[in-house]
């Protein structure tokens, strides 16, 4: 099955997608799919794949040139609000990167603001991933959205005006989200079918409006029943379709593919990319299963941060008879036990830094909390994430995916492990602080080492002499 | 006033006369030839002296590799260099880094050195490391250090327990390090320490535990021992010590304890003095120095290595070093500033998006980022070390050239576009050596 996404204006021709091959042939259940999408001057995607995801408009702790050199990624999400804080010295200045120069390696404002490699397809949305929840509710005409210097309303228009300046290669309209309801409960009903007709409103007003065509429209798919959206569904299907405005889908929670499967095949013609927040290996290939294309994938930048180092592929290799159960999906380095494992992160990774370091180096920089122990872990884990995709777009050609799938269910740890190790800071645009007395006293960072020096030296007292104590000789 | 073309005397410093006359008729001797002097682990090999100032290039093999002097040394404290990899160090020219000897021995500590075969091995760097004795921490943690003849009693900063740092467990810690450099332990005082007794008995320890760190050092062949000047800011004792220091021939030499907030005029006083009496075919480190203008400075006084980790620190604090003094780039007026960090830098953050490697960085984005991601950081990291990389990489072309008072006067412009505003040490230290700032 081919489908080329042919919009009516000719230079809007913007994006290629095609399926090459599916997994249908394996069961009616299993929609699994390979495809390769392609925009003008980026580096094509073959799918099922996943995207980078960027904070404040950096992929966290790799800069422009590793990303380019080490990183295989070919894609990255941005947020609209990582950019549009109002400054608190002038508060009249609009957000500066509206007016970046571009130049031939950066072409459009994001690329040159950013510093982003231009082979990199863009995909711009209002909020960052995972989004902060918002104690302020949608409007009829906003969404409330978190800066770095505290919540705002983000208007339709202005959205669509910031997104026509940006020009990024593929974006997601507003969706009335409930952000602020805890993860995994659904809305009311009333709420819900709320959602389902602001975002048929805005998507309407969004295709009503001009748009730069080197943008494409993914719009988005709401984490709601599908007899709740099915009027708004069928919108983008009958007319958006054929008009060639609309490019692909931003789905909330995969679950709902089967249902569109069953009532709006055509929309199946176009790209899927997941906004969920898978939080295994598992879940992805769930999703893939569903028919996902394009992931993002925030568990990457958590995971480094927790001090792993993924530890899989697919398909699962076979269990060492030795093994006692299934496979960890990670490797915790802060544990004490690599501190002198020259090996690489993990076996048979080719990534930069498994082949310049080593567990016992990158042990030490977590241990000592230095930054380059996150840098490795992200140019590691994305590496692994991008050859797991490898193998799953292999599986699928091969037509064995649903038996691999399976297996890997039952080789690996149906978790991620927790990691010990202590995270880098939090910064303020990266969680709301929460009040209440059962929050006093909580910090979310631990105080600096200056903190910390002065309160041991007053601990240790005067005493040079550390009377009482055994004197180690050695260890300075 | 003293005339700009005579030579260090100028300083108006008490010097023995027939060694200064020794030591500047060698200079004109060398002036068009090249002098190499070997040791186990090192060739010193004098390529160009300015004909001016006291400046000197050179090139320095250690058993890692080539470096070409005068070099500013980044400063990795444990093992990394502030989120850049050793990839991206490499990159950015250097050649010559330090590891910091009492961070290392707490973490990773002496155990996992050895197993892993070394630091180089350990942080995947194939260049040269210079490590510090772990001495220096008893300036930076005095409170918590107690020094007798045997070593230094630390509490430890982690947990309070004591310790003890002696110059043979300097020395074992270095030699497991793998340090092409390694510093002697020495009993390091601030200069503007008030008790002139124990200044002397610091600086008299200071030479013992130097033979105490000869005898201890396992690997001659293939670490080099460097010593350490000291004596505060009292030049007749400083040059006791440089007398001293010198009849035991360690392969380089170091300046040590400055940069501890005495006066510039004292800090430039103490620098001419020692590189007036220190041989000619070894290199000369002043330790701890970091401040472009401190480093021209001491490159006309007669310095070749440098080190601080101020370059790399002021980074994380979003600073950029440039040509025309430092930059926040957290302030206000660099938010909508798309220009390069610096116009002009050949650095991968600031080059032209034209050229190879161009990331084509802006200030907007490093504010936008700056104290926010590690990002911003690592990219005014690669910048800083770059620019002062760069600056020692301009001054030596400069002295090979004979053009070096042209570069210092350039560089000075930069920084005081007025052509006045001259710091008054900087203009007194380069008239001790010939160079007239204020001339225009």
């Amino acid at each position: 099955m081919t489908v080329d996404i042919e919009p009516q204006e000719p230079e809007s021709t913007a994006m290629r997608f095609e399926v090459l091959s599916s997994a249908l042939k394996e069961g009616a259940s299993a929609a699994a799919r390979v495809g390769r999408l392609a925009l003008p001057g980026r580096r094509p995607i073959d799918t099922p794949n996943f995207i980078a995801v960027t904070s404040r408009g950096t992929l966290p702790h790799v800069t422009p040139d590793n990303i380019s050199k080490h990183l295989q990624v070919s894609g990255a999400y941005f947020s609209l609000e990582d950019f549009v804080e109002k400054s608190q010295q002038n508060l009249s200045r609009p957000p500066p990167i509206f007016s970046a120069p571009t130049n031939p390696n950066h072409p459009t404002p994001l690329y040159s603001f950013t510093g982003t490699p231009s082979h990199i397809t863009t995909i711009l949305a209002a909020r960052r991933l995972p989004a902060v929840p918002s104690p302020i509710g949608n409007s009829t005409k906003s969404i409330s959205i978190f800066t770095n210097t505290g919540f705002q309303n983000l208007s339709t228009t202005d959205y669509l005006s910031a997104i026509s300046t940006l020009k990024p290669d593929i974006t997601v309209p507003l969706a009335d989200l409930t952000n602020n309801s805890p993860p995994g409960t659904s809305p009311t009903s009333k709420r819900a079918l709320r959602m389902a007709e602001r975002t048929d409103e805005w998507i309407v007003d969004w295709f009503n409006s001009p748009l730069s065509t080197s943008t494409s429209t993914f719009a988005p798919v709401l984490p709601i029943p599908y007899p709740i959206q099915w009027e708004y569904l069928s919108r983008l299907a009958e007319d958006y379709i054929p008009s060639g405005q609309l490019s692909g889908l931003a789905v909330h929670d995969p679950d709902i593919i089967p249902d569109l499967h069953s009532h709006q095949p055509t929309l199946l013609s176009l790209p899927l990319l997941s906004l969920s927040n898978p939080s295994n290996p598992h879940h992805i290939l769930r999703h893939v299963a569903l028919g996902t294309d394009i992931f993002t994938l925030p568990l990457i930048n958590a995971v480094s941060d927790a001090g792993l180092a993924l530890d899989f592929t697919f398909p699962a290799p076979p269990p060492p008879p030795s093994s006692p159960g299934p496979l960890p999906l990670a490797t915790d380095l802060s544990l004490p036990s690599f501190s002198t494992s020259v090996t690489p992160l993990s076996e048979n990774c080719t990534c930069y830094a498994c082949s310049a370091h080593h567990k016992s180096y990158v042990h030490h920089l977590l241990q000592a909390r230095e930054m380059l122990g996150w840098t490795l872990l992200q140019i590691h884990n994305h590496a692994v994430m991008s050859a797991f995709f490898t193998g799953v777009q292999e599986s699928i050609r091969r037509g064995t995916f649903e038996k691999e799938r399976l297996n890997f269910g039952r080789v690996y740890d149906s978790e991620m492990p927790a990691g010990v190790g202590e995270r880098p800071r939090m910064r303020g645009y990266q969680y709301k602080s929460q009040g209440g007395e059962e929050n006093a006293g909580k910090k979310k960072n631990k105080p600096a080492w200056q903190k910390e020096l002065a309160a041991a030296a007053a601990a240790a007292g005067d005493g040079g002499d550390g009377a009482g104590k055994v004197e180690m000789t050695m260890p300075i | 006033m003293s005339d700009p073309t005579v030579d260090s005397g100028s300083l108006g410093l008490l010097v023995e006369g027939r060694q200064r006359i020794g030591m500047w008729a060698t200079a004109r001797r060398m002036a068009s030839t090249t002098k190499s002097a070997s040791s186990a682990a090192l060739t010193f090999e004098l390529v160009g002296k300015c004909s001016t100032t006291r400046a000197r290039a050179s090139i320095l093999t250690l058993p890692h590799g080539q470096v070409n002097l005068p070099i500013f040394m980044p400063v990795a404290t444990q093992a990394s260099l502030k989120g850049l990899t050793p990839e991206q160090l490499e990159a950015t020219g250097c050649r010559l880094c330090l590891n910091n000897t009492y961070h290392l021995g707490l973490k990773p500590g002496q155990e996992v050195l050895d197993a892993v075969g070394g630091a180089h091995k350990f942080q995947g760097w194939n260049h040269n490391l210079l490590t510090d004795s772990g001495g220096f921490q008893m300036v930076s943690l005095l409170k918590l250090a107690n020094v007798t003849e045997e070593g230094v009693r630390f509490l430890s900063p982690h947990d309070g327990s004591p310790m003890l740092l002696t110059p043979e467990h300097s020395m074992s810690l270095q030699n497991s390090i793998g340090s092409d450099i390694m510093m002697q332990l020495d009993d390091v005082l601030v200069t503007t320490h008030p008790d002139k007794a124990r200044m002397r008995e610091a600086m008299e320890r200071s030479v013992r535990w130097l033979d105490r760190c000869i005898a201890a050092h396992k690997y001659p062949e293939r670490q080099n021992l460097f010593c350490i000047i000291q004596g505060g800011l009292d030049l007749e004792m400083r040059r006791e010590c440089c007398r001293e220091m010198v009849a035991r021939d360690t392969p380089g030499i170091a300046i040590g304890g400055l940069s501890g907030g005495e006066a510039k005029d004292d800090f430039c006083k103490v620098v001419v003095t020692c590189t007036e009496q220190l041989p000619e075919l070894k290199p000369r480190y002043v330790m701890g120095i970091g401040y472009p203008e401190d480093l021209v400075v001491s490159v006309a006084l007669g310095a070749d290595m440098f080190d601080c980790v101020w370059p790399t620190r002021t980074a994380r604090f979003g600073n950029a070093i440039t040509k025309h003094g430092v930059l926040n780039m957290k302030r206000e007026i660099y938010a909508a500033d798309y220009g390069p960090i610096e116009e002009g830098c050949g650095c991968q953050c600031c080059r032209p998006v034209d050229q190879e490697g161009s990331l084509g960085i802006t200030r907007a984005f490093i504010h936008h980022n700056a104290a926010k991601e590690t990002v911003a950081a690592h990219l005014l990291t690669l910048h800083n070390v770059w620019y002062q990389l760069d600056l020692m990489k301009q001054a030596r072309e400069a002295i090979i050239a004979d053009q070096f008072p042209a570069f210092v006067k350039k560089f000075f412009d930069g920084l005081y576009p007025d052509g006045q505003s001259y710091p008054d040490w900087a203009v007194n230290a380069l008239r001790g050596v010939g160079i007239e700032l204020l001339d225009g």
